[in-house]
């Protein structure tokens, strides 16, 4: 994948897949590294299939259900000398605290680094294609030049807008626009 | 023409469990996940990337071949599931491009 934003886009996909209510989406960049994280409270793995879930037959053997999202994500973090890890609790293990979470550490500075891309497009299209479902956004960059802090949580979202569904084209372009001011600040939102 | 053919034109066969494929084009690419979504079945696919994962976009495109171009070194393990999933797998010793006009020549 040309940007890292659609590695995220399909593991997430994965987490709504997997019958997750609330998905987080964290980035942690600092001045050399980024890290990715992406945590859901889904149904989760069995250790059985978290140990195949890297090993790109497993995956595409009978129905491709899972598909090449967590391999080629490795593969992305590994080809920057990073790294990627999968926990899982599968929920026949644990009803009440079950779920999938993983993480993957790119070293920014190399020349194989996959750019982050447009993450907020890739946002507004999980929303729109899952309104029912929460998305938990951070992104954070620290230590260069300009110091970002984004924050969106679609549990918050909703309470603000009592019953209006988050796939409204109206509430779309309010994220997108929140999100943008987050990213540049409210003067320079518009380009 | 077919895989095995290809083979007695300069190219090496590291794996060749189904050289009777027939080749109908060629496809050049290095970024798997582009790869998967854009070469097309019977494509003889050049690239440089040798690991595991090019096996499992082989599978799946169905392509005919992967040619592995500038004498990229094919890991063990990743031939032993080449073999094991049917994927022919060829190494030249040219760069890609090289590699993409031979093939040209002999396909024509």
């Amino acid at each position: 994948m040309k940007e890292l934003s659609l590695n995220i886009l399909d593991i997430t996909e994965n987490s709504v897949k997997a019958g997750a209510a609330l998905t987080q989406i964290l980035i942690d960049e600092d001045a050399s590294t980024l890290l990715l994280t992406i945590a859901d409270n889904g149904s989760g793995m069995t250790k059985e299939v978290l140990q195949g879930v890297t090993d790109p037959f497993y995956t595409t053997r009978t129905t491709r259900s899972v598909g090449m999202g967590l391999p080629l994500l490795k593969l992305a973090a590994e080809q920057t000398d990073g790294w990627m890890k999968v926990e899982s609790i599968h929920i026949s293990d644990d009803p009440e605290n079950h779920g999938t979470k993983v993480e993957a550490l790119f070293h920014k500075d190399h020349i194989d680094f996959t750019p982050l891309g447009d993450v907020v497009s890739t946002l507004l299209t999980l929303i729109q294609g899952h309104p029912d479902t929460d998305f938990l956004f951070r992104h954070s960059i620290r230590g260069g030049e300009k110091e970002v802090e984004v924050h969106m949580d679609t549990r918050e979202l909703r309470e603000a807008l009592d019953d209006v569904p988050l796939n409204e084209y109206e509430v779309i372009k309010w994220i997108e626009e929140y999100l943008n001011e987050q990213y540049n600040g409210p003067e320079d939102a518009e380009e | 023409m077919t895989v095995s053919e290809l083979t007695q034109n300069g190219l090496t066969a590291l794996t060749l469990p189904d050289g009777d494929r027939s080749i109908e084009g060629v496809y050049m690419g290095d970024l798997l996940s582009w790869v998967m979504g854009n070469a097309s079945t019977d494509n003889a696919w050049i690239t440089i990337m040798s690991n595991l994962n090019v096996v499992a976009v082989a599978v799946l495109t169905d392509v005919s071949c992967v040619i592995l171009a500038e004498g990229v070194e094919l890991p063990a393990d990743v031939k032993a599931q080449a073999e094991a999933k049917g994927v022919n797998i060829l190494t030249s010793e040219l760069p890609s491009y090289e590699t993409a006009v031979k093939l040209y020549e002999l396909l024509r």
